[in-house]
């Protein structure tokens, strides 16, 4: 180096050193723009193929954990049996069912099983026994709080007990504890209920299976305040608090059979000759003891808890009878149940109002399988049905929501013709998100008071957080008149019945696709047809506590149904109201009305549904609507929200010191529907998955549905890289090592000088 | 030729820390590249279209502030490789113009290096992979820490966040984040 140095420094030792600090600098160039690339290559490699799981998207523990776990074959084969028979005897207006659960307990343990079922939303549950061995234990109604420490008592006394609480109106708990084993306990529950009756035909509907319900993360936050007064209280922001309450285990059809057999009786005694009878989704055999008399049982034995019972019949006679007046006496007062169907209204006498008609679609995951196919059709043919001077929309949801037109539309091909297009592509996927869905079709855009305007909403209703629906109609509902279309094999008609009620509308059953014209056609005409408003009631002699307290207005081919407790039976009925734009009155005399069974108990639960639904509308406070519950449901020995019936049998059967061990008895998967759809599947990481990101994480469970985002505010993540400050490094050095390497060329020079 | 070494070292060394600073940058503009072309391609077929074949991740949207001519395509994911390319959306958060709160975020000094010139008022267009349009204007911004940043994914409104690193001009990383929010004022679906 010093030789090398000292023969080129004699001549432009300057330029020559320049040269070589420009050759360094465009060597290190290249060299850095080499690094570079290699790097981003080796780590656009590397990088990306170690990265074989995505946070917050897999999460197979979670998408098979919780209440909805499937129980291995070990534990099912092991578990409490429930088979279940359930009479009905229909008595006219009204009809009586016994639901008896037999808990038969094949293990070596004590066992305590609970069991979540439902019931028809209208039903007055009033009777609880348990029956061991011989002894029949009859159950007391106590206010819930009372009844579940009585049957924590007695649990843990070692004694046998049986609580039947309400978690909606339509559905209920049975528990029942220290099962020994090898035992088998009885629990029967009785209740009450209206026939219902739509135009000529009449119908009972016995719901079998609670379909898994979707429970939406919670948005809306309430307080709890603490008792003490002292104002501090913790949010409370769950839409579904009992969620744990209403979600019983389900099996997935695939990997286990059909459990909880049932065997169905129906005695029916119409009271007039019987024409048709018929079963919509049960093979069903019938007897005809006499004209106006059938006994109906299934033609299989008993079949799978999975799917509702409906039965219809019609009367012989060309026209079912347009009034029936049923009484009973019960203590000191006098029940009185009144169906009166008005004349429908003369076409020719007015022309219809056109139509604004917001179509609303759950193309959610529990509609998948048959009840999306259903769905659509249903909304086909309605479309279908449109006038040309209607305008339409249409939305869809499921936990995300799509509005077809930012306004509705006018009735013509090109809209119609998308509309149509619209709905045939739907897939069913995802939560059930039914709240802003109901909030975009209330949404009154275009306030045309010339015309009707009318939401149909098509949904199997499968969520937990019915309240909130109730509220958002309430608030919102406006000039709307809500038409609900329950669909599917086990629909929630609890909140199809409450959201037309509290919407002014009418409400349908659609259970296989062969209903969807027959159904949908009954729905358009009370959709077309004017309905009969201004309804009141009035007795003549008699002082009254008639239900409902504000008569709705009654749709084409409906029956007025109306129950009242009377001090006596004296003087007659007089409704009044007005058919389109006539009025219209008819008198019953109280005298000839006929004997009735449960009627008490029916007009009890009506008042208790009235008190519910004055508490959504802000007419009653909370706690005033409380203590009519209570007040009436102890009168009339009614399980409600507020009261359960709790049986006890006082003669001890554990022994001490034996464990208990607890059984959440599983329920079937609705008939029809996708489990996958509802339950998620655990997701498969394969390059063709992964550009359906979005289309998985909806897959993910629906009830329950990874939330972390909602519970805490959103992580951010690190977002600031070591780049300039490595650039700055390596330039400082890059400085410094040219600054060294000057610095070295310079001193030979200057010693030479020197 | 001994005095020459430890310049020669000291240049190698700032040569790899200036390469590997380099590349950042280099990966982060080559990427946008490719994903421009892919969230074109998306747009046009309807179907997500990965960037590159290998690629984990790929564009759901692109955000735009015209005003100050800034313009980013926006990644499925936030994890530390995403936002390398691009800015990502974090998990958890719904997609932009749905109910809630759209949450991107991106390095400061690549990407969302824009955010700074962001003013309050400014309109931000955010156009979906699948072809849908919307207008958001920014009505706010804050510093939080990554931990503590208020944002409920599940809010009421349909609003958007972009989030980045602050200080703009740090060299380190910290916990705190500068937070730009925005109110959806016109959707185009």
């Amino acid at each position: 180096m010093s030789s090398y140095d000292t023969t080129d420094s004699d001549e432009h030792p300057l330029l020559r050193g320049l040269i070589k600090v420009g050759l360094f600098l465009l060597a290190q160039g290249i060299a850095v723009l080499l690094v570079a690339f290699v790097a981003l290559l080796v780590s656009f490699g590397t990088g990306w193929s170690a990265t074989t799981e995505q946070a917050g998207l897999l999460q197979p523990g979670e998408a098979r954990s919780g209440s909805l776990l499937l129980k291995e074959d070990g534990a099912t084969t092991e578990a409490i049996r429930l088979g279940t028979d359930i009479d009905i005897t229909v008595s006219g207006p009204t009809l009586r069912a016994r639901v008896t659960q037999v808990f038969r307990n094949p293990t070596k343990d004590w066992v305590e099983a609970t069991y979540v079922y439902p019931l028809a939303t209208n039903g007055a549950v009033d009777t609880l026994k348990m029956v061991v061995g011989d002894r029949v234990i009859v159950g007391d109604i106590k206010e819930r709080q009372q009844a579940r420490v009585i049957y924590e008592q007695a649990r843990s006394a070692g004694q046998k007990a049986a609580l039947t609480e309400q978690e909606r109106p339509n559905i209920f708990t049975n528990s029942v504890t220290n099962i020994g084993p090898g035992e088998t306990v009885l629990v029967q529950i009785e209740y009450q209920e209206p026939v219902h009756q739509s135009g000529n035909e009449y119908s009972l509907r016995l719901p079998l299976v609670v379909a898994p319900r979707y429970n939406p993360a919670p948005i809306v936050q309430s307080v709890d305040f603490r008792k003490d007064g002292s104002g501090w209280g913790a949010t409370n922001s769950d839409p579904v608090p009992d969620r744990d309450r209403i979600s019983p285990p389900v099996l997935d059809p695939a990997k286990a059979a059909p459990v909880n057999p049932t065997s169905i009786t129906v005695r029916l005694k119409a009271g007039f000759a019987l024409g048709e009878v018929k079963s919509h989704h049960h093979n069903v055999k019938i007897e005809s003891p006499d004209a106006s008399t059938r006994v109906v049982t299934l033609a299989d034995g008993a079949v799978p808890a999975d799917r509702d019972f409906e039965l219809t019949w019609k009367p012989a006679a060309e026209k079912a009878p347009s009034v029936g007046l049923f009484r009973e006496h019960v203590g000191d007062a006098d029940y009185l149940l009144a169906f009166v169907t008005p004349p429908s209204a003369e076409q020719a006498t007015q022309k219809p109002l056109p139509r604004e008609v917001v179509f609303v679609i759950d193309n959610s995951g529990s509609m998948g399988g048959t009840s999306i196919v259903q769905a659509k059709a249903s909304l086909l043919y309605a479309l279908g049905r449109l006038q040309p001077n209607d305008r339409f929309n249409v939305i869809r949801f499921d936990d995300t929501m799509d509005v077809l037109f930012s306004a509705s539309v006018p009735t013509d091909p090109a809209h119609l013709g998308e509309a149509l297009g619209f709905v045939n592509g739907l897939q069913a996927r995802g939560g059930t998100e039914m709240v802003p869905a109901m909030r975009a079709a209330l949404t009154d855009k275009l306030a045309d008071t010339n015309m009707v305007r009318q939401v149909v909403f098509l949904t199997d209703g499968a969520i937990g957080n019915e309240q909130q629906l109730f509220e958002t109609i309430t608030a919102m509902r406006g000039r709307s008149r809500i038409f609900m279309v329950g669909i599917g094999s086990a629909p929630n008609t609890y909140l199809m019945t409450r959201a037309a009620e509290l919407g002014r509308g009418a409400f349908t059953h659609i259970g296989s696709v062969e209903q969807v014209e027959e159904r949908m056609r009954g729905l358009f005409a009370k959709l077309e047809n004017p309905a009969v408003t201004g309804l009141s009631a009035k007795f003549s002699d008699a002082k009254a506590d008639i239900t409902p307290a504000i008569i709705p207005d009654v749709y084409r081919d409906e029956p007025l149904v109306l129950a009242a407790k009377l001090d006596k039976l004296a003087g007659s009925l007089e409704i009044k109201g007005r058919v389109g734009d006539r009025p219209w009155s008819v008198t019953l005399p109280l005298q000839s009305a006929a004997e009735g069974k449960g009627l008490s108990k029916l007009w009890a639960r009506r008042k208790i549904g009235d008190a519910e639904v004055a508490r959504t509308l802000r007419e009653m406070t909370p706690d005033d609507s409380d203590k009519a519950i209570l007040a009436l449901a102890l009168d009339h020995q009614i399980v409600t929200r507020l009261t359960s019936l709790v049986a006890v049998d006082k003669t001890p059967s554990r022994p001490a010191g034996e464990p208990l061990r607890l059984s959440d008895l599983p329920i079937n998967l609705p008939a029809g529907w996708d489990f996958e759809k509802v339950f998620g599947e655990r997701p498969h990481l394969t390059p063709t998955q992964l550009r359906e990101r979005h289309a998985d994480a909806r897959n993910l469970p629906a009830t329950r549905r990874p939330t972390p985002a909602a519970q805490d505010a959103v992580r951010l993540p690190k977002t600031a890289t070591s780049a300039e400050l490595k650039m700055i490094a390596g330039l400082v050095l890059i400085v410094l090592a040219l600054v060294l390497f000057v610095f070295s060329r310079r001193r030979p020079l200057l010693t030479d000088a020197a | 030729m001994s005095r020459l070494i430890s310049p020669l070292v000291l240049a190698i060394l700032g040569l790899i820390l200036f390469g590997d600073g380099a590349y950042i940058h280099a990966k982060a503009w080559l990427a946008q590249a490719l994903l421009e072309r892919a969230f074109d391609r998306s747009i046009a077929t309807g179907q997500a279209v990965k960037p590159w074949s290998w690629a984990d991740t790929w564009p759901v949207a692109r955000v735009e502030v015209k005003r100050i001519g800034a313009s980013a395509i926006v990644l499925e994911g936030s994890s530390g490789q995403a936002l390398a390319f691009g800015p990502g959306h974090v998990d958890h958060t719904p997609e932009a113009g749905e109910r809630g709160i759209a949450v991107y975020a991106a390095h400061r000094d690549t990407h969302f290096r824009f955010l700074r010139n962001v003013a309050i008022g400014d309109v931000i267009d955010v156009t979906r992979s699948d072809g849908q349009h919307f207008r958001y204007r920014a009505d706010s911004s804050a510093v939080v820490r990554f931990d503590a940043s208020g944002i409920e994914a599940t809010a009421q409104g349909f609003e958007l966040v972009l989030a980045t690193c602050w200080p703009f001009d740090a060299v380190s990383s910290g916990p705190e984040r500068y937070i730009l929010h925005a109110t959806l004022i016109e959707a185009d679906r």
